[in-house]
C-alpha cells in the first residue's frame, strides 16, 4: 500500500465525524422533512400522508401571504441599504486611515452581536416608547410612541438593525478594495478622470465579484431572518403581523401549533424561493459581473 | 517530532469511543443506583423556579431514597420543549400541563392513570370533586392549584386619587363608566386598566355569564359570534375614550406588569397573579374583586380553573410510587405550600385550602377569598380546550391587537376568531 494512500485512509477517518454530522445532523433531517412535507403531523402521533394538501393551504393562509410579503420587503429593502453603507464605510477605510485596524474592529462588531437576543432588546429600548428614539423625536414636536408597536414602522426597526450589521459585508469589500491593482487608478486619472469617473470605471467594475458574493450571502441570510424578529415581537410577529418573518412563522406552526407538516411544507417552498432567487441572481450577473478574464 | 501514527490515532480513537460510550450507559443510569430520581418539569419566572427548586430539595429530604432532578423553564419554552421531548418520547416524569395543551396531551394518550397509583392520596377529596378532576372520565391529571378571574386594584391609587371604586355587584357598564370618568381625571393622568382584551379567563368568565361556554362538552367553540363581539366591543369603547392604555404605551399586547404597573388603576386577570405582580410594587397595596356580573348573568356562571400536573405514561414502573408521593406532596402538603406560596393559586385539598385560609394575610388573604367566593357558588362545569386549540390565545391576542389598531371591526375581529379557533379544531379532527 502506498504511503500517499494510506495517508488518504487516515484522512477518511478523520472526516468521519463531519460525515456523521452532514448525514444525522443534516441529511436525514432535510430528507424527513421533505416527506413531512406532504403529510399531517402533530408531533404527537404519527404522520399521515395528505399529498399536496399542506401546499395547497398555503395560498388560503393569510398568515402566509403576511409573512411572505414583510420577509419580501425586508430582502429587497435592507440589502441594498446594507450593502450600499458597508461599501461606503469600506471605501473610507481604504483611504489610509489612521487607526485602521481599530475602525475595521469597531465595525465588525455589530455584525457579531447584530443577531443576538441582547442587541434585539437593546432595540425595544431604543424604539420602544419613551426609547431614546421617541425621546430625541420628542424635542422636535414629533410624538410617534414607540415604532416596534407601530405596524407602519416596526419592519423599519429591524431593516436598520440589519442595515447595522454592515461589518461583515464590509470587511469582504475591504479584501476586493485591496485587491484593485494601483496602475489601473493612475492609468485613468492620466486620462483625465476625476473620483467619480475612477469609483465608475475602476473600482465598481473589479469590485463586482466581490458585490455579487456579498449579495448571494446577505439575501440568503436575509430570507432566513429569525431571532431578531422573534425578539422583538415577542415571538407574535406583531403589531399587525407587521414583523411576521417567513421562519417566524415556520416556527409558530411547527413549535407552537404543533403542525409540523405544514412547517415542514413552508420550510421547502422557502428553501425553493431562496434557490430560485440565488438562480436569477447567477443568471444575471453574466450581465454585470465582472470577473477580469471575461 | 514523534506524532501520532495511523494505528496508534485509530487505537486513541476507539478507547474515546469507548469512553463515550461508558459515560452515556451512566448518564442514563437515573433510576437504579442509590435509589429513585425522578425529572419534574415546570414553568414560571426566576422566583418561582427558586421556590420549587427549594421545595424539590425538601421533599427528597423526607423522603429518602427519592432524588427530584428539576427540569424548569419559561412558559414558552416549556411547551417547545414539552413537544420537543414528546416527539422523542423523553417526558420528564412528573409535568405540568399549560392549559391550551390538556386535551391534546390527553388525546396523544401521554398521560398516566393516578387513580392507579396507590402513592397518591386522594382520600381528602370528595367524590363530586375527583369527578370534575377527570378529562375523558378518568382522574390522568392532578390540579395542584385554584384561581378565578378577578379585577384586581391598586388601593394606594384609589385614595390617593379620591376615587369611589364601583360597588361589588357592578356590572361591566358600570366599570366601564368609571375607568373612564377615572381616566379622564386624576391627577397623575393615570389609564384606568391595561387594554387585555385577550384576557382568557375574564372572557371565559364573560361568556359563562350570557350562558355559554368557552369550550362545549364535545370538543367545539361553546360561544357565539355575538358574543365575541360584545367583549371586543366592551374593551374598545373604553380604548376610544382612553380608559386603556395604547398598545404603544404597552409596549403590545399582553403587557409587561413591571412596565404598566404605575400607569394604571386596575387590571383583569387571574386570582394568583396578585402574589407575584405586588411584590413588584410593595409601596402600594392591592385588592381583588370578583370579575362584574351582568344584569341577566346566567346561574351557575363562576367557574375555577385548575392548573394540572401529570405523571408520564412511558415513566418507568419501579418510579411510580415515588411519583405518586411527590404528587401528593404537591397537591396535599401544606409544607409545600408553606415554600412555594400560593403564586398557582389556592390549594386544591379542602383541607389545605381550609388551613392556609385560616392563617392567610394580605394578599395570599385576597387571593384565597376571590378563589373561595367562587368555590362557594353554583357552578356550571367547565370544559377543557380541545385538541387543535392550543393556539386560540394568540389567535385572540391578534385579533385585538387589530381591533386596537384600527385595522378591524369588532363583528370581523369575532367572526374571524371564530373561524380560526373552528378551523384549527376541525385539523385536529
Amino acid at each position: 500500500m502506498s504511503k500517499l494512500h494510506r495517508q488518504g485512509g487516515a484522512a477518511h477517518v478523520f472526516l468521519i465525524p463531519w460525515w456523521l454530522g452532514l448525514v444525522l445532523v443534516t441529511a436525514v433531517p432535510l430528507i424527513a422533512s421533505l416527506y413531512l412535507a406532504f403529510t399531517d403531523y402533530n408531533i404527537l402521533s404519527s404522520p399521515k400522508f395528505n399529498g399536496l394538501e399542506n401546499f395547497e393551504r398555503m395560498f388560503q393562509d393569510d398568515y402566509f401571504w403576511a409573512a411572505v410579503r414583510v420577509t419580501a420587503v425586508y430582502v429587497v429593502v435592507s440589502i441594498p441599504l446594507q450593502l450600499g453603507f458597508a461599501l461606503l464605510l469600506a471605501l473610507i477605510l481604504d483611504r489610509g486611515l489612521r487607526g485602521l485596524a481599530f475602525y475595521r474592529s469597531a465595525f465588525y462588531l455589530p455584525s457579531l452581536l447584530g443577531t443576538s437576543v441582547a442587541v434585539a432588546i437593546l432595540w425595544r429600548q431604543i424604539f420602544g416608547d419613551n426609547g431614546l428614539v421617541d425621546r430625541a423625536l420628542s424635542i422636535f414636536g414629533l410624538e410617534l410612541g414607540s415604532w416596534l408597536q407601530n405596524p407602519s414602522l416596526s419592519l423599519s426597526t429591524l431593516i436598520v438593525l440589519n442595515v447595522w450589521t454592515f461589518g461583515s459585508p464590509m470587511v469582504i469589500f475591504l479584501a476586493g478594495l485591496r485587491q484593485i491593482p494601483e496602475e489601473l487608478y493612475e492609468a485613468v486619472k492620466v486620462d483625465g478622470a476625476g473620483i467619480v469617473r475612477q469609483f465608475t470605471a475602476v473600482t465598481i467594475p473589479l469590485l463586482t465579484p466581490i458585490i455579487f458574493f456579498n449579495l448571494i450571502l446577505q439575501t440568503i441570510g436575509a430570507f432566513q431572518t429569525f431571532t431578531q424578529a422573534h425578539v422583538v415581537s415577542g415571538g407574535t410577529g406583531g403589531p399587525a403581523n407587521s414583523t411576521l418573518f417567513y421562519t417566524l412563522y415556520i416556527y409558530q406552526q411547527g413549535f407552537t401549533n404543533f403542525d409540523m407538516g405544514y412547517a415542514s411544507a413552508l420550510a421547502w417552498v422557502l428553501m425553493a424561493a431562496i434557490g430560485l432567487v440565488t438562480a436569477v441572481h447567477f443568471v444575471l450577473s453574466r450581465y454585470w459581473v465582472f470577473y477580469g478574464d471575461d | 517530532m514523534s506524532g501520532l501514527d495511523r494505528r496508534g490515532f485509530l487505537k486513541l480513537a476507539a478507547a474515546g469511543a469507548l469512553g463515550a460510550g461508558l459515560t452515556a450507559c451512566g448518564a442514563g443510569d437515573s433510576g437504579g443506583g442509590d435509589g429513585t430520581t425522578l425529572r419534574y418539569a415546570w414553568w414560571g419566572n426566576n422566583v418561582r423556579q427558586q421556590n420549587y427548586t427549594k421545595a424539590l430539595k425538601e421533599f427528597a429530604a423526607k423522603n429518602p431514597g427519592i432524588q427530584v432532578e428539576p427540569e424548569f423553564a419559561d412558559y414558552t419554552a416549556f411547551q417547545e420543549r414539552m413537544t420537543t421531548q414528546m416527539a422523542a418520547r423523553d417526558v420528564a416524569d412528573i409535568f405540568w400541563v399549560a392549559s391550551a395543551q390538556v386535551m391534546t396531551y390527553h388525546k396523544s394518550n401521554i398521560y398516566r392513570r393516578l387513580d392507579e397509583v396507590p402513592s397518591v392520596d386522594l382520600a381528602d377529596y370528595s367524590k363530586e370533586e375527583l369527578e370534575s378532576f377527570k378529562l375523558g372520565g378518568q382522574l390522568n391529571t392532578m390540579p395542584f392549584g385554584i384561581f378565578v378571574p378577578v379585577f384586581r386594584y391598586n388601593e394606594t391609587f384609589a385614595e390617593e386619587d379620591g376615587v369611589k371604586l364601583p360597588p361589588a355587584d357592578a356590572d361591566w357598564d358600570a366599570w366601564s363608566e368609571f375607568l373612564i370618568d377615572y381616566s379622564k381625571d386624576n391627577p397623575k393622568q393615570r389609564k384606568g386598566m391595561p387594554y387585555e382584551a385577550d384576557a382568557d379567563m375574564v372572557f371565559e368568565a364573560w361568556l359563562r355569564q350570557r350562558g355559554e361556554l368557552l369550550w362545549s362538552e364535545d370538543g367545539n367553540p361553546g360561544f357565539t359570534a355575538d358574543s365575541v363581539r360584545a367583549w371586543f366591543d366592551w374593551w374598545d369603547k373604553m380604548q376610544k375614550a382612553g380608559a386603556v392604555l395604547t398598545l404603544s404605551e404597552q409596549e403590545g399586547m399582553g403587557p409587561d406588569w413591571a412596565l404598566v404597573g404605575k400607569k394604571v388603576l386596575a387590571k383583569v386577570g387571574n386570582s394568583n397573579h396578585i402574589i407575584d405582580d405586588a411584590k413588584m410594587f410593595p409601596d402600594y397595596s392591592f385588592k381583588l374583586r370578583s370579575v362584574p356580573a351582568a344584569k341577566d348573568a346566567q346561574a351557575g356562571h363562576p367557574f375555577l380553573y385548575y392548573p394540572r400536573m401529570a405523571i408520564y405514561q412511558g415513566i418507568d414502573d419501579d418510579k411510580l410510587e415515588a411519583a405518586g408521593k411527590l404528587i401528593s406532596y404537591n397537591t396535599n402538603d401544606p409544607a409545600m405550600i408553606k415554600t412555594v406560596g400560593l403564586t398557582m393559586g389556592a390549594p386544591v385539598n379542602p383541607k389545605v385550602f381550609e388551613q392556609t385560609l385560616a392563617a392567610a394575610q394580605g394578599d395570599d388573604k385576597e387571593s384565597l377569598d376571590a378563589v373561595q367566593v367562587s368555590r362557594k357558588a353554583e357552578r356550571r362545569p367547565r370544559f377543557e380546550a380541545p385538541p387543535g386549540t392550543s393556539t386560540w390565545r394568540t389567535a385572540m391576542a391578534r385579533v385585538a391587537e387589530e381591533i386596537s389598531l384600527g385595522r378591524l371591526s369588532t363583528a370581523d375581529g369575532a367572526k374571524r376568531l371564530l373561524d380560526e379557533i373552528s378551523a384549527g379544531i376541525a385539523r385536529a379532527k
